[in-house]
């Protein structure tokens, strides 16, 4: 999630209304004002609207949502006539290139911030990183165009920003802060992207760092944008925006030539738009004219088109708007959620609980008759509480997480019972007796499945108690079963029983060894048991 | 006045002839041990029918080795009566008391060493020592030199002095019942009919029972069955699936971009296994591309097959959800689902790497996003939450999207879930031809706010006295 800054007084001047109305209706929009202090509000924005990372952005959605400017803003560009070559060898590195001239800026202290808190803001929401898209801003007057972008030996020097000394883009990497941060976008390609004016100054080294020749500073009149990145669409998005929001400032903005072409153009998109498929997904009344207004106020051109239709010209910096329904939710935001009719829909179905979820309910009924208190452990456990403290082999099948958060969350649960005496750990100063029970979701080879599992402890626990208690809680599930000697050794010997169903182990009870009663540093005898539930009779699943 | 025991009358009637005596004595009048006779007092005395004096007094007690001494003479003692003229100090060495005694004497100076013989100095007497040995005196240092020798030892004996009270003496003087009580009625009794002159034990109704535990099921389960209750009543049928999910249904099916942040490593937890993809896959992989048939322009970029292949411990419910609609595309469907679903985060008080999620769809011909909001305001409240409002949001699979929020008293406006209509890049490449209505709701939220808790491990790790001190009982249902 993108926090905006927004000062009181620069949002002001921009929107041409009061603070307090447009903190109010900000969040209709989409947003989350975060905190208010004296002289600014941070807002928080969706990452599918990156048109609203700057005030100038907010301030032109503010003013269409507000009745102050409606329709579609209109952004001039006149070709600057610069050209700006690109070298071929890059088509394997990074092999997207927009730029544009943005002339006649005034910049004071918080339109400089706006501008370089949105680039930082796109490479994250847009640029993913910078891998995807990176943005340069340069001071025009220090270099001569044409420029070029070309594909650069690694050994070729300059100097980056923030830095007196030159040199090489390896160096950079290793030792420029920006350098280590992003290194590895790059540093598998044998050469490096670099812009370069016609006398072979250096502009940018894209994704990484700028020269500090071209420095951006409050005096800086004219400039030279650069992006840079993998995916076009993205590349683009990012110029348009950036040039939006200084246009919004009184900067004039001018293309340049890549490639034959004049880019930006900072054209709408058209889209052709049905009434009724907006009305019915909304549950809304519409007319061509109301939705047209709905749209306009959300910063589209919008025109009647026929009876039904409606003619949208979509701002070239509304990177979100993928799709018709897209639009069809802005009219919703226009005309407010909250004013939109909502009733239940009429579709009649008849409630159906899911198998499992019956089944574990009614197993927790029959510990509970009991007397066991139920616990719900984590599912997420270690290797650790699974298996070396129980003295068990891992259990096939289970599956290790790969990057886990910390030594205790490395493997899903396979069993429950070892979750159980951790309970009784943590609660080895609450009274005696603890009955504890679980019943809930394992994972074997990426298959979840249910068991149930409880354990008691006071100085008397022992095998017949796990017996007498198991033998219930089966009885109750009509799980027809027998009984054999186990040879589990999380279980003392000659005090253990293999529960087994056609022929097949599914759950074990007894009394727990005292060396892992020592491992999980209990001090009373724990009678315990576990089964499988898909034992029980037509249990639903594979 | 709380009623007396059987055993404080008895005592009561005894003390209205003796007045004031010892426990023992009072012990051999009563049939008891002096201790149980302490206990009775102590009790008849919180009702200040007698009083309880505790006396404690200083004692010299000889140790198992003075016992021996007090029988055959301290050892220097002994010692001394060995000692003639002309005894020879290797003959003195062969006495047992030799070690102790000649060690004594020679620090009392009752003998003398002349080369290889021992004698006694004139006048030389153990008397003084015996003495102290059996009349014992705090004043006495010989008394202290023997304890410091071990062969004595200074004790405290406590004794109780038992009185009884005017008032007790006046309620002894009405007359006690003092007919054998009868603790547990026996099954002999009630046969007999003996229970009819059974004098049965009266209990003190003013003291606190003993603390019994019941079996229940978890505070947290109960808001989940809460939950699931609701919308059963609403007519939503239950889903239940794997926690393991490919990314194809956890993340592409849902048409999250490959690159989507939540995708990363730091986000979710993937595992090393993989799945195959289904059958009819490659039209998801066409709406990210191009947006497929429909109206979309879709992601654009690459659209990788190993990437979709990936397992991941499911992200959120609607997995479940959409496969669920993948294999139901005939409208109409209304399904829900309760889960523990995985985030990778780092685990503190108001975070967890794992919890439970709610989550609804609801399919049908003319659904539309107006009955998406009325769905949820009938859910919460059924919850308990009268003010629901709706605002905005973003989600990347449903369009239009919204978070819900409801009012607490005390607390204000909490938000409690997204919503939206799946996007029709999500629908289209399923064949599913109508909108979908779906919202997601993070359970533990609510049972934090309803169990007071501060910390949401809590949960999971409970502490059995907060279980046990929880009450079952909720006045109505929902709310916080």
């Amino acid at each position: 999630m993108a926090v905006i800054t927004l000062p009181y007084k620069y949002l002001e001047r921009l929107t041409r209304t009061d603070r307090k109305t447009i903190l109010e209706k900000v969040p209709l929009i989409g947003s989350d004002v975060e905190r208010t202090e004296e002289d600014h509000a941070d807002v928080e924005f969706f990452p599918d609207r990156p048109d609203l990372f700057s005030p100038e952005g907010v301030a032109r959605a503010m003013r269409g949502y507000l009745n102050i400017e409606t329709g579609l803003p209109n952004y001039p560009v006149k070709p600057s006539g610069i050209i700006f070559t690109t070298d071929p060898q890059l088509a394997s590195i990074r092999p997207v290139l927009g730029a544009a001239v943005i002339r006649g800026v005034k910049f004071d202290d918080e339109s400089i911030q706006s501008i370089m808190s949105l680039q930082e803001s796109l490479h994250w929401a847009v640029g993913r990183g910078r891998s995807k898209v990176a943005i340069g801003i340069h001071d025009m007057d220090t270099v001569k165009p044409p420029f070029h972008y070309i594909a650069s030996r690694r050994s070729r020097g300059f100097i980056p920003l923030d830095f007196k000394e030159k040199m090489t883009m390896d160096e950079i990497l290793e030792k420029h802060p920006k350098g280590r941060d992003y290194a590895k976008i790059v540093k598998d390609f044998p050469l490096f992207p670099l812009i370069v004016d016609d006398d072979d100054h250096v502009l940018s080294f894209p994704p990484i760092i700028n020269g500090e020749r071209t420095r951006v500073t409050i005096d800086t009149k004219n400039i030279l944008l650069d992006t840079t990145g993998t995916d076009k669409r993205a590349v683009s998005v990012a110029v348009n925006i950036i040039c939006t929001a200084m246009a919004e400032t009184g900067a004039t903005i001018e293309s340049v030539e890549i490639d034959g072409v004049q880019t930006p153009t900072l054209a709408p998109a058209e889209r052709v738009v049905s009434v009724p498929e907006c009305a019915k997904l909304l549950g809304a009344d519409l007319t061509p004219a109301s939705m047209a207004g709905h749209l306009q106020r959300m910063r589209f051109g919008a025109e009647p088109a026929g009876a039904d239709k409606v003619k949208v010209k979509v701002p070239c910096y509304r990177a979100d708007i993928m799709h018709d329904w897209d639009l069809f939710e802005d009219v919703a935001i226009a005309i407010g959620y909250d004013k939109l009719e909502s009733q239940p829909p009429r579709t009649f179905t008849v409630g159906k609980p899911h198998p499992v979820m019956v089944n574990a309910a009614l197993t927790r009924e029959i510990f509970t008759g009991l007397g066991y208190l139920e616990v719900m452990p984590f599912t997420l456990t270690s290797e650790e509480v699974l298996y070396k403290k129980m003295q068990r082999p891992e259990t096939p099948g289970v599956l290790h997480v790969m990057h886990p958060i910390s030594i205790d969350n490395t493997v899903v649960r396979t069993e429950l019972l070892p979750l159980l005496l951790e309970f009784l750990t943590i609660n080895r100063h609450r009274e005696l007796p603890q009955r504890l029970f679980t019943a809930g979701d394992v994972v074997l080879n990426c298959r979840t499945h249910q068991q149930a599992a409880g354990v008691s402890t006071h100085p008397d626990a022992d095998f017949s108690e796990a017996y007498a208690t198991a033998d219930a809680v089966l009885h109750e599930l009509s799980i027809d079963y027998t009984v054999k000697e186990s040879q589990d050794p999380a279980f003392i010997d000659g005090r253990r029983g293999d529960i087994v169903v056609n022929g097949k182990i599914i759950g074990v009870f007894g009394e727990i060894h005292p060396a892992v009663l020592t491992a999980f540093e209990l001090e009373h005898p724990v009678a315990a048991f576990e089964f499988d539930l898909r034992a029980v009779p037509g249990y639903p699943g594979p | 006045m709380a009623e007396l025991t059987q055993n404080e009358k008895r005592l009561l009637a005894t003390l209205e002839k003796e007045e004031k005596a010892d426990a023992p004595h009072l012990a051999g009048l009563l049939e008891a041990t002096p201790e149980a006779v302490v206990q009775w007092a102590h009790l008849a005395q919180d009702k200040g029918l007698v009083t309880v004096e505790r006396i404690v007094a200083k004692e010299f007690v000889v140790t198992d080795e003075g016992k021996a001494y007090a029988k055959n003479g301290l050892p220097e003692t002994q010692l001394l009566r060995f000692v003639l003229p002309g005894t020879q100090l290797a003959d003195l060495q062969k006495h047992e008391a030799f070690k102790i005694g000649f060690g004594q004497l020679r620090k009392k100076g009752l003998i003398k060493v002349e080369g290889p013989s021992v004698a006694k100095v004139p006048g030389a007497s153990t008397d003084a020592d015996e003495a102290a040995l059996r009349n014992p005196s705090a004043a006495d240092p010989k008394t202290k030199e023997l304890i410091k020798r071990g062969i004595l030892q200074e004790c405290e004996t406590v004794r109780y002095s038992i009185a009884i009270t005017p008032e007790g003496f006046s309620l002894a003087k009405k007359g006690l019942d003092l007919r054998e009580e009868t603790g547990t009625l026996t099954r002999e009794q009630i046969l007999s009919g003996s229970w009819k002159t059974a004098n049965l034990r009266r209990y003190d109704v003013t003291k606190l029972p003993k603390k019994a535990y019941p079996g229940k099921i978890h505070p947290y389960q109960r808001i989940i069955g809460e939950m699931r209750e609701i919308l059963l009543e609403m007519g939503f049928t239950e889903l239940y699936g794997d926690i393991v999910q490919q990314s194809f249904w956890n993340f592409d099916a849902l048409f999250q971009p490959q690159d989507h942040p939540a995708r990363e490593m730091q986000d979710t937890f993937y595992l090393k296994e993989t799945l195959p993809l289904p059958n009819g896959y490659e039209k998801v992989k066409a709406m990210h591309l191009s947006g497929g048939e429909t109206s979309s322009t879709g992601w654009g970029g690459v659209w990788k097959e190993e990437k979709a292949e990936q397992c991941v411990l499911r992200t959120h419910t609607t997995s479940l959800s959409i496969q669920y609609l993948a294999q139901n595309i005939k409208p109409p469907i209304k399904a829900f689902a309760v889960g523990r679903v995985y985030r990778r985060e780092t685990i503190d008080t108001t975070h967890l790497a794992e919890f439970e999620q709610l989550e609804g769809i609801v399919m049908d011909e003319n659904v539309s996003f107006g009955n998406l909001l009325g769905t949820l305001r009938e859910f919460y409240n059924r919850m308990g939450f009268e003010s629901v409002r709706f605002k905005p949001s973003y989600y990347p699979y449903t369009e239009p999207s919204l978070d819900a929020e409801v009012y607490v008293d005390g607390i204000g406006w909490i938000e409690m879930g997204g919503a939206g209509v799946f996007r029709e890049e999500v629908t289209a490449p399923l064949g599913i031809k109508y909108p979908v209505l779906a919202w997601g709701l993070g359970v533990s939220r609510i049972a934090m706010l309803r169990l007071g808790l501060k910390d949401l491990r809590l949960l999971h790790k409970s502490d059995v006295a907060f279980l046990r001190e929880t009450p079952s009982y909720r006045k109505i249902k929902g709310g916080i």
